[in-house]
């Protein structure tokens, strides 16, 4: 994993994951094929930024771990979004919306 | 984020530590199946399935290293973690451990011990409802402090004031007065308080009632209010004393109310009176003996009161000219004034033990900078197996912090013993303080030292240590070759200890230089063999001059017929034990020369052989008679410098001059000697005596010149002071040397102290020193051996080291010169007779330190020539 894509990450990567877990409840491997999916394979996370963040984001009450069956009938945790999860998603959209355009702003200037 | 949700998660990661652990092992064990079935499914063999997987994986336990650093509440797991290990090591490094345990806890205990005094005498606020609102006022001449108020003029400044809710004023004075009847007479002290005093101080009595503000008017009321003390004593604490009489001095007063026990206020008294309006005492505007003392109102700053206390005694010295032109009002916090002698003493102290400190700190980190030299293939190990770079600094910063914490828990012990020590020593109650004691606050303070000086000492280190290069250390061979900049640090780190302690050492041969003065001062009398005391007859019991003369004459032949009395004489004030009292002198042929202008000696009232007892030499003239009495002539003898400032060259003798306001003329008939009669410090004072007879004196001290050792003859002259008349007692009877010896007692503090943290800084300084060049002889022995294999004498590798540390230690000198001189311009005030820059001295420091150094360095040089040869090049 090249450095500068993590530092680019790790102001992201809790949304990121935010966001993948909106749609529906998903294990470690899960989001991280998800976000590589999504992208493009622009960003691939790897299982030393994911765990960590997971856990975080799991003690600051945002999403919830559970033991589920994989769909291949292994076991699995499964992160699901809670509601103040959804809250705080909301918050980070409305955030890096304004960071985008801000930014755009000033690239386009002229 | 919710607190209870913080709790919870703190709770568990440090009791569910192994659950959440198990979790997450299977939580990655279940990420990699489904990663290696990922690979399966894609078309790779199993095998190589699983080993792609894992190397995707990376290292499993950084992962889980990684998510431990992110749980909440890990902190305290990793601290508690720490903790045991640190304990572990310094366990394992007993030595190590220990020696820098008792250099920190010196330090500490040190500080400690200061900061309890600090505390008690400088922190600690004053016993009186919202202090900060009282403040002390005094009169200035031309801006300068110069004392005490006209009670005239302190009945304007209440009047006209705006910014005080009480403006008081108290005599700057006790007197003693003896209490007669009901048993025993008792001398006491008594304080004169205007109404208002205690209100501002917003202290009740706890029996009757306060002064009335309209009690101040009434002309020859007799009331007082009485100490806690006295009321048990006189009344047998009965409610019914409140209203009853007490006879002082004959005259019966009706005690009002009574003050709460242990009450005190700058001043110890038993009894207060009341100022009042239109009383004779203090009445004119050039008398001044008054303190003020007011509670400035909510919200108002000292500063506005100044500026309105300023535009007032424009004011006066517009409408009194004669009195008051150049005459002001200072107001001071009270807290300020009542520590003001103290306070450069104990922040010297305590700057002096920081800086102990923090050379003991250099001791300490020195050490550890080189014990993590040696620990380097250890962090790299640990760096290796997944601990962070910030990881593997919190882990050595905790070991110093555990360090310094053992150490602050026996400086505490220490300091305990230090302060019982300093007790034993020094006279601290002398300055009006309790025991300091060492209290919460100050053991809170030990701890945040403690903390502190950790941090300190473990910073560099940490830092040092944990930029380890795992690769290139475990790569290498397992001897660490000495690095340069870590020795370059502990140079550095002696350098800054030689600098403070040549510093302390010079600050403190000054201060021992002043006080060696200060004891061999020539005080212009003779305090060896002196008993004095003091001696009060009652006014009423002898009403007229010549009675109270015959009485003093007649005791004073008694005194000297007791066996082993060489002479004995009586003054208004003592030297040095009773200052203040100054008056104008002028030739009476003049008119009174205006307050700027005026010249005021020291004013005395003595009896005759008051001269010859005290030790004052008469230089012309002759003494105060036994034929000058009230109906003759008033008699005055000058000192010296009055005689000439007066007179000028011209023969004062058979001249006529005033004393002070009253109108009476005194004819000069001798001339004695300048004494210090005010303070050992300032210079010979210049003085006007009178005669006590011819004044009609009631109140008067004693001195008697014995031929032993003086406070034996106390109890021959009490008794027979008994025999002649019981009411007249004998109080405070003590030696003269011992009583200067007392007034020495703050000053000694601050020199013993002084003198023993120098001395500690400097050994610290030389075992630091010793440390370093030690373990750079024993960091180059292959060097040095091969040295000698190739021919340098012994001379020559004994010179090399010696010259590593005296360059260190001529460097340091250099330093702590610069240092030096801005430090005591600071302690100027406290020098006596010594100039800041004695030259003596600092050559003094410089050997005495220089001297301890090439003794620290001479051992490790000398253990150079020592090294075997044939030992040093078979282990290469």
């Amino acid at each position: 994993m090249a450095g500068d894509r993590a530092e680019l990450l790790r102001g992201t990567l809790d949304m990121l994951i935010l966001k993948t877990l909106s749609l529906e409840p998903l294990h470690g491997l899960g989001i991280s094929r998800r976000i590589e999916q999504i992208t493009d394979r622009v960003f691939r996370v790897q299982p030393g930024s994911l765990f960590p963040a997971l856990h975080r984001l799991e003690q600051e009450g945002w999403i919830r771990g559970r033991w589920g069956e994989s769909e291949n009938r292994r076991r699995a945790k499964f992160y699901e979004l809670t509601a103040a999860g959804r809250r705080r998603l909301g918050e980070e959209k409305r955030n890096w919306t304004q960071v985008v355009l801000a930014i755009t702003k000033i690239m386009e200037a002229t | 984020m919710h607190i209870s949700t913080r709790f919870r998660s703190v709770f568990a990661s440090l009791f569910r530590k192994a659950e959440l652990d198990r979790d997450l092992d299977e939580e990655l064990r279940s990420y990699l199946d489904l990663l290696t079935e990922e690979k399966i499914r894609a078309g790779m063999a199993p095998e190589a399935a699983r080993r792609a997987a894992r190397l995707e994986l990376g290292g499993v336990e950084q992962v889980k290293e990684k998510v431990r650093e992110n749980r909440l509440g890990a902190a305290i797991d990793t601290l508690l973690q720490d903790i045991r290990y640190a304990l572990r090591i310094l366990r394992k490094n007993a030595s190590f451990s220990i020696v820098s345990v008792l250099i920190l806890a010196i330090g500490i205990g040190a500080n400690t011990a200061l900061f309890s005094n600090i505390q008690a005498v400088l922190l600690r606020p004053i016993p009186f409802a919202e202090p900060d609102r009282l403040v002390v006022g005094q009169k200035t001449i031309d801006g300068r402090r110069s004392g005490t108020v006209s009670r005239i003029d302190y009945f304007d400044y209440r009047e006209l004031g705006q910014s005080f809710e009480e403006l008081a004023a108290l005599a700057n004075f006790t007197q003693e007065f003896t209490v007669m009847g009901g048993g025993r007479p008792e001398l006491v002290e008594a304080s004169y308080v205007t109404w208002n005093l205690f209100p501002a101080l917003r202290v009740r009595p706890v029996s009757g009632r306060n002064f009335l503000p309209e009690e101040e008017a009434q002309d020859g009321l007799q009331i007082v209010l009485v100490s806690y003390g006295l009321w048990e004593r006189r009344f047998g604490g009965s409610p019914d004393a409140i209203g009853n009489t007490i006879d002082i001095e004959g005259s019966p007063y009706t005690v009002v109310g009574v003050m709460p026990r242990g009450f005190r206020f700058l001043f110890d008294a038993d009894i207060w009176f009341l100022v009042d309006r239109f009383g004779p005492f203090d009445g004119e505007r050039d008398s001044h003996s008054h303190l003020l003392v007011g509670r400035l109102k909510p919200g108002v700053a000292i500063e506005e009161a100044q500026s309105e206390a300023d535009a007032i005694s424009i004011g006066l010295a517009q409408q009194y000219p004669d009195s008051n032109t150049g005459k002001g009002l200072l107001l001071t916090g009270l807290h300020s004034h009542m520590v003001r002698d103290v306070r450069l003493s104990l922040l010297l102290l305590m700057a002096t033990t920081a800086l102990v400190l923090l050379i003991a700190c250099g001791n300490v980190a020195g050490l550890l900078l080189a014990r993590g030299e040696r620990r380097q293939s250890e962090m790299a190990m640990r760096s290796a197996l997944g601990a962070s770079r910030h990881r593997l600094m919190r882990q050595l910063l905790t070991e110093s912090v555990i360090l310094t914490v053992v150490a602050g828990l026996l400086g505490v012990v220490i300091a305990y013993m230090l302060q019982d020590v300093l007790l034993r020593l020094l006279s601290i109650e002398e300055l009006g303080v309790g025991r300091p004691l060492i209290d919460a606050k100050a053991l809170v303070f030990t701890l945040v030292l403690s903390i502190l000086t950790g941090l300190l000492v473990g910073v560099i280190p940490a830092l040092r240590g944990a930029a380890t290069q795992p690769a290139q250390q475990l790569g290498s061979a397992t001897r660490a070759s000495p690095s340069l900049r870590s020795t370059r640090l502990r140079s550095g780190l002696v350098v800054l200890q030689v600098a403070v302690s040549v510093a302390l050492l010079i600050g403190s041969g000054l201060l021992i230089r002043s006080f060696a003065q200060l004891t061999t001062v020539d005080l212009g009398f003779e305090p060896e063999n002196l008993l004095t005391g003091r001696l009060k007859i009652p006014a009423a019991a002898y009403p007229t001059r010549e009675e109270r003369a015959e009485f003093f004459t007649s005791l004073l032949d008694e005194i000297e017929a007791l066996p082993g009395v060489t002479s004995a004489g009586l003054v208004s004030r003592l030297p040095i034990l009773s200052p203040a009292q100054d008056w104008g002198v002028w030739p009476a042929e003049e008119p009174e020369p205006t307050l700027q202008e005026s010249f005021s000696p020291m004013v005395r009232w003595v009896s005759p052989g008051y001269f010859r007892t005290i030790g004052i030499p008469l230089q012309s003239g002759r003494d105060i008679s036994r034929s000058d009495l009230a109906n003759s002539p008033f008699v005055a003898v000058l000192s010296e410098t009055t005689a000439r400032t007066v007179f000028g060259d011209a023969d004062p003798m058979g001249r006529l001059v005033h004393i002070g306001w009253s109108d009476r003329e005194f004819e000069v008939v001798g001339v004695v000697a300048d004494a210090r009669l005010n303070s050992l410090r300032r210079g010979p004072d210049a003085a006007a005596y009178m005669s006590s007879a011819q004044l009609g004196a009631t109140r008067l001290q004693l001195a008697v010149r014995t031929s032993g050792e003086p406070t034996l003859q106390a109890g021959a002259i009490e008794s027979l002071l008994r025999r002649k008349d019981p009411d007249v007692l004998l109080s405070r009877p003590a030696s003269m040397e011992l009583a200067l010896d007392d007034q020495l007692g703050d000053f000694r503090i601050v020199i013993v102290s002084l003198a023993l943290f120098a001395c500690v800084a400097m050994l610290l300084t030389a075992i630091g020193l010793y440390g370093l060049l030690t373990y750079q002889v024993s960091q180059r022995g292959n060097e040095f051996g091969i040295r000698l294999a190739m021919g340098a004498s012994n001379a020559a590798l004994l010179g090399m080291v010696l010259k590593m540390g005296l360059v260190l230690v001529g460097i340091g000198l250099f330093f702590g010169l610069l240092f030096a001189y801005p430090s005591t311009l600071l302690m100027r005030r406290m020098l006596f007779e010594t100039p800041p820059l004695h030259p003596a001295t600092y050559a003094g420091a410089i050997g005495f330190l220089g001297l301890m150094a090439a003794l620290a360095c001479l051992l490790p040089a000398w253990r150079v020539t020592r090294v075997d040869l044939v030992e040093v090049l078979r282990s290469e």
